[in-house]
């Protein structure tokens, strides 16, 4: 071997340690700033080397650490069947994680347990495998999760009980209304001729009140049971929905003389009744609000977008009526709220309120648009297909 | 004949079948076990005793004790008591409560008008239809 050869085999040889050594230095720097606890240990289950968030996580120093071995780090009950599942990983190592669906604890120094999730790595080195242990503190996790399954029941019972209250509430009161007005209308079919000009006028006023009263209460049991009573939840074609909600608005149509256009629209996964009870409430809302004067035309229009994979189908009900200030296109939605006189439009103004539960019931959006004096557009959107975690929402029949 | 425990709402009804023009007896108890309890006594002691058969049985739903729902079950469970139209007259109008007095063979269902003008053009209708217009038989089947 020439003074060359020998040269370059050094040279080559200062390179391979050379590089040795950076890659060494990069691996402690990641190790060392990992931001979860990071144990090497050897075949026997000897811990090697940590990092510091190891130290914070489990309570031990770096030197106690070394004198421990890895199933000090695991809770008693688990260490005998730990050191198996050690031989297991080193007769056929590779990168896993550990657990698989199972709820992973690990013990503190101070016997404490806390609940980890851990990957395994595999260190071939100079003496024998090593294992890395990536380990993550996922105790504040765990505890968010809990309290979302908490509160997400306290809500669902939440809302069936209010559900319930309306329902309960709004029949309960309707009998004493009952007999209010039973017992007005017999005082004035016996007392009637008896009574003078003022009295009779109260006495109309009374049974008028506790007419619109029964109409607000029947409408309110109404908007509590939108909810209450589903069918589930089916592929539907909407156009046919739509055509049978048009059936049962019949009479108004003629009455109105009015144009209505239904559009080929998508078929999607709904509560059938739910979305008939919606086209009703919608088209007879725009024949409801039409202009004097001018041939009422509703246009429902559908059609479906694809976001971001999410396919979304969107109906639009259009009208050519009195429309409404803008302002309060959120106000319209919500229960009994009005924006004509009593004299001026029948109602209590729960029809919208209702379309909006339904939509929501459908995990979709309903929103208005509209320029006053030449028409109102309403636009649902509704997810195509439902999720498969989308509760299937039967309370009860 | 009527059971309801509500005193105004029998007395409406009443009142009602009166003003349509009904002459018959309209008797009335407050609970589903006292109708049945009537029904049992009258037809153990046949025609000539003054319990009297109804033509037509008028049922509360909610009521105390004996609600309408098990005096309807009792009705129409035994042979003797069975052909005796029975109509509910409740002020529910839920689609379950519907379904099941059906299913327990109640001949109508009937939500209790809100107004008086409203219950006697149910009375005269119901005094129309069950006690002029159909055929019904007078007793069991022997």
């Amino acid at each position: 071997m020439d003074e060359m050869t020998r040269l370059s085999a050094r040279v080559l040889e200062l390179e391979r340690l050379l590089r040795e050594r950076e890659e060494n230095d990069s691996f402690r720097l990641v190790f060392n700033s990992a931001p979860y606890g990071m144990v090497v240990s050897d075949e026997s289950g000897r811990i090697v080397m940590v990092n510091p968030r190891a130290e914070e996580m489990f309570g031990y120093s770096a030197g106690e650490f070394k004198r421990r071995r890895i199933e000090d780090l695991v809770p008693p009950a688990l260490r005998s069947g730990h050191a198996g599942q050690r031989h297991h990983f080193h007769r056929a190592p590779s990168i896993r994680s550990m657990g698989a669906g199972r709820d992973l604890y690990a013990c503190r120094r101070d016997g404490t347990e806390f609940p980890v999730e851990i990957a395994l790595t595999p260190l071939p080195g100079e003496n024998g495998m090593l294992v890395l242990s990536s380990i993550i503190d996922i105790s504040r996790r765990k505890l968010g999760e809990e309290e979302l399954v908490r509160y997400s029941k306290r809500l669902e019972r939440s809302n069936a009980e209010l559900e319930s209250f309306a329902s309960v509430a709004s029949h309960d009161l309707q009998e004493p209304l009952r007999k209010i007005r039973m017992m007005g209308e017999r005082l004035g079919a016996i007392a009637g001729e008896s009574l003078d000009e003022q009295a009779r006028d109260y006495l109309g006023r009374m049974i008028r009140a506790g007419d619109s009263m029964h109409r607000l209460i029947r409408d309110l049991l109404a908007f509590s049971r939108v909810t209450m009573r589903t069918e589930g939840f089916t592929p539907v074609d909407l156009s046919a929905t739509a055509r049978d909600a048009l059936s049962a608005l019949e009479l108004l149509v003629e009455e109105t003389g009015a144009i209505i256009v239904v559009d080929d629209l998508p078929e999607v996964e709904v509560d059938e009744a739910q979305m008939r009870q919606l086209f009703q409430n919608l088209i007879g809302n725009a024949l409801k609000f039409r202009r004097a004067g001018v041939v009422p035309r509703v246009e429902v229009t559908g059609r479906v977008e694809d976001r971001a994979g999410d396919l979304v189908a969107i109906v639009e009900v259009k009208d050519n009526g009195i429309g409404f200030d803008e302002r309060y296109s959120e106000r319209i939605f919500l229960v009994f709220q009005r924006l004509h006189g009593k004299t001026e439009f029948e109602g209590t103004g729960i029809g919208l309120a209702i379309c909006k539960k339904i939509v929501e019931h459908h995990d979709g959006r309903i929103h208005a648009r509209s320029t006053p004096g030449e028409g109102a557009q309403f636009v649902v959107e509704v997810p195509v297909r439902r999720k498969p975690d989308s509760p299937a929402a039967p309370h009860s029949a | 004949m009527m059971a309801d425990d509500d005193p105004d709402d029998r007395e409406f009804v009443r009142e009602a079948f009166e003003k349509s023009g009904f002459k018959g007896e309209f008797r009335c108890v407050e609970d589903g076990g006292a109708l049945v309890e009537y029904l049992e006594k009258a037809q153990a002691l046949g025609p000539m005793s003054r319990f009297r058969i109804p033509d037509l049985i008028l049922l509360d739903l909610n009521m105390p004790r004996v609600d309408g729902y098990e005096a309807l079950r009792q009705i129409k469970s035994s042979e003797r008591l069975r052909h005796i139209p029975v109509v509910v007259l409740s002020t529910s109008d839920s689609e379950s409560d519907i379904q099941q007095t059906y299913d327990g063979g109640v001949n109508s269902f009937i939500t209790k008008p809100a107004g008086f003008e409203e219950l006697v053009e149910m009375a005269g209708s119901l005094k129309a239809y069950w006690l002029e217009l159909v055929k019904l038989p007078t007793g069991p089947a022997t």
